[in-house]
């Protein structure tokens, strides 16, 4: 560690510009758009200050609390789709071998795919007239269950909520198999030799001894699914008659389509405070039952 | 060492040759779920050298007649080379960028005592938690007021700055594992702290900057939300914004949408092949932190 007094300049002029970028662009923005969402703005032309309306809107309007639904759904997808396959994988992955390392990849692989090639590719599977899904239904006798998965209200948001676990289980197996691989091998021998094999090693041993790291996942899992936009924004656009529509492409939707940017500013500063909301929360929770 | 292997033959039989049924069936169920989770990309790569006709007909055999003109067309007709050209400028100045300005605030943070640096290290992590959709329609005001909106500049320095917490974090933990005689002993010999940053820390912490760098590139050569609403400039499009429009625009070509996917993935799945390890761990790093 240098502290002697001549750094000081050189700290400074140092940390300046990555410091003026993040904040200009990471930080303001956040405050900025808590400030646009007091306005009446189209793009063009004049705004006019009409104090807490744009909050009142969005906040009596039905679409935004089906946005916030649509969001907890991918939430919950998340946590009981990608949680659990991804423990089970790594349960069985946890080797270094050659094989357990190439399923790893593989399992990796959609989390470098561009999120609209991921978006495309699914719109194609789903799609009504020749998409796989339909498709392989219809091969086997199914006819009657064929629908436009995308389309169809009752059931495209599970279908949406599906490639977004696709694209993301990969870091949480990995992180599963190094909480794995870190438990000391002294407590494999005292399994051997108190007789716990198999499925009670696994109940009694090998979960408590993770559960921290399945806390953290948890925690990660609804931090991420508050991200969901393009994946969503490609297949569907929120559509049809808003039926997928997300917390973010609400916002989209509202701002660069209907150019209501003090409206869009409004619904982003619920969007972080909603974020930051249920990171708490889960955080807390997370933390409670430790004790 | 003929010895050494004249004791291994010598060795008694492993006394099970053959793993047990349930191994093996476990493992078979892990290679299809492999193969489960690779199909999508599979199948893109085989829609994209089949007819329209061919594609509806049979969408899961392998293509009847390998149409290698249905890449040269995306290629041609998509503006892909365009597109191409635009996302690697972007994506190589923002990650030079990325790279320059995180390892110097990283050397600060992790190698100088001052007030104000814990707050600061905070202040970073805090980035991490802002949902980037939330900061799109300001940052879209700000940048159409500062006049670069439609510029290189409005992808090149968002991305750069929302990548810095994460490229600060993972060079500050490397650098904070580099010895600290170092700085004495170059101390000593009078070099300044830009000498020390440029000719010691900079290549010492090498790795961990090929680490930013690839993680930076995919996040950049993939990114969405930003090119969709920064750049409404037709020549100025990225990839990824020109496929999403491309689907629309070619509505029903689909070998041809299909074919101009394939030729956007390849560069990223070439990269994953190639640094997969780092790729892992970077992500993972990144996951946790944020």
């Amino acid at each position: 560690m240098i502290t002697s007094m001549r750094s000081g300049r050189f700290v400074a002029l140092a940390l300046l510009p990555s410091l003026l970028l993040y904040c200009f662009f990471v930080i303001v923005p956040v405050f900025w758009s808590a400030y646009y969402g007091f306005f009446e703005w189209s793009g063009v032309g004049a705004t006019k200050g009409i104090g807490l309306q744009n909050y009142a809107e969005a906040l009596q309007d039905p679409v935004f609390w089906r946005a916030l639904k649509n969001n907890l759904i991918i939430v919950a997808a998340s946590i009981f789709g990608q949680v659990p396959i991804a423990l089970v994988l790594a349960i069985l992955l946890n080797k270094n071998s050659l094989f357990h390392r190439f399923v790893r990849s593989a399992v990796f692989m959609p989390m470098v795919l561009s999120t609209v090639v991921v978006g495309l590719i699914w719109g194609y599977i789903y799609h009504p007239q020749f998409g796989l899904v339909n498709f392989v239904l219809e091969a086997v006798g199914l006819d009657n269950w064929t629908r436009g998965w995308l389309s169809d209200p009752d059931v495209n948001m599970y279908a949406v909520a599906v490639p977004i676990i696709w694209n993301f289980i990969g870091p949480y197996l990995i992180m599963f198999v190094a909480a794995i691989q870190n438990i000391p091998s002294e407590i494999d021998d005292a399994c051997l030799i108190d007789g716990a094999i198999g499925r009670k090693k696994l109940l009694l041993v090998t979960l408590p001894m993770i559960w921290n790291m399945i806390k953290v996942v948890i925690v990660l899992c609804i931090a991420g699914s508050l991200k969901a936009f393009d994946q969503v924004f490609v297949m569907t656009g929120g559509g049809p008659a808003q039926s997928t529509e997300l917390l973010a492409t609400y916002m989209y939707n509202n701002t660069f389509n209907i150019y209501r940017y003090g409206y869009g500013s409004a619904v982003s500063t619920l969007i972080v405070i909603i974020s930051m909301l249920m990171i708490g929360v889960s955080q807390v929770l997370m933390r409670g039952k430790e004790s | 060492m003929p010895e050494s292997t004249t004791a291994a033959r010598l060795q008694p039989a492993p006394r099970r040759r053959w793993p047990r049924p349930g191994v093996t069936l476990t493992n078979t169920a892990m290679l299809l779920y492999a193969l489960a989770t690779l199909y999508p990309l599979i199948w893109l790569f085989q829609s994209a050298f089949k007819t329209n006709q061919n594609f509806f007909e049979k969408p899961f055999a392998l293509p009847d007649t390998w149409v290698i003109e249905n890449i040269t067309r995306a290629w041609a007709l998509s503006d892909m080379g365009r597109a191409t050209l635009n996302s690697t400028i972007v994506t190589g100045s923002a990650i030079v960028l990325t790279v320059l300005l995180g390892a110097l605030t990283a050397f600060v943070l992790s190698r100088f005592r001052f007030k104000g640096r814990t707050l600061l290290s905070g202040v970073f992590l805090l980035g991490m938690l802002i949902p980037i959709h939330s900061t799109l329609v300001p940052l879209f005001i700000m940048m159409n007021q500062a006049g670069i909106l439609n510029t290189y500049w409005a992808l090149i320095l968002p991305y750069t700055s929302f990548e810095l917490p994460l490229a600060i974090f993972i060079m500050a933990a490397y650098m904070s594992a580099i010895p600290k005689e170092i700085e004495e002993a170059a101390i000593i010999d009078g070099s300044g702290y830009w000498g020390i940053f440029v000719r010691m820390i900079f290549p010492l912490t090498l790795p961990a900057i090929s680490t930013v760098a690839i993680l930076a590139f995919l996040r950049y050569w993939n990114d969405f939300a930003f090119a969709l609403v920064f750049i409404n400039e037709p020549s100025l499009k990225t990839i990824p914004l020109s496929l999403a429009i491309f689907s629309d625009g070619f509505g029903t070509d689909y070998a041809l949408t299909m074919a101009a996917m394939a030729i956007s993935v390849v560069p990223t799945i070439v990269i994953f092949l190639i640094f997969q390890e780092q790729i892992m761990k970077g992500m993972v790093a990144g996951a946790v932190k944020g």
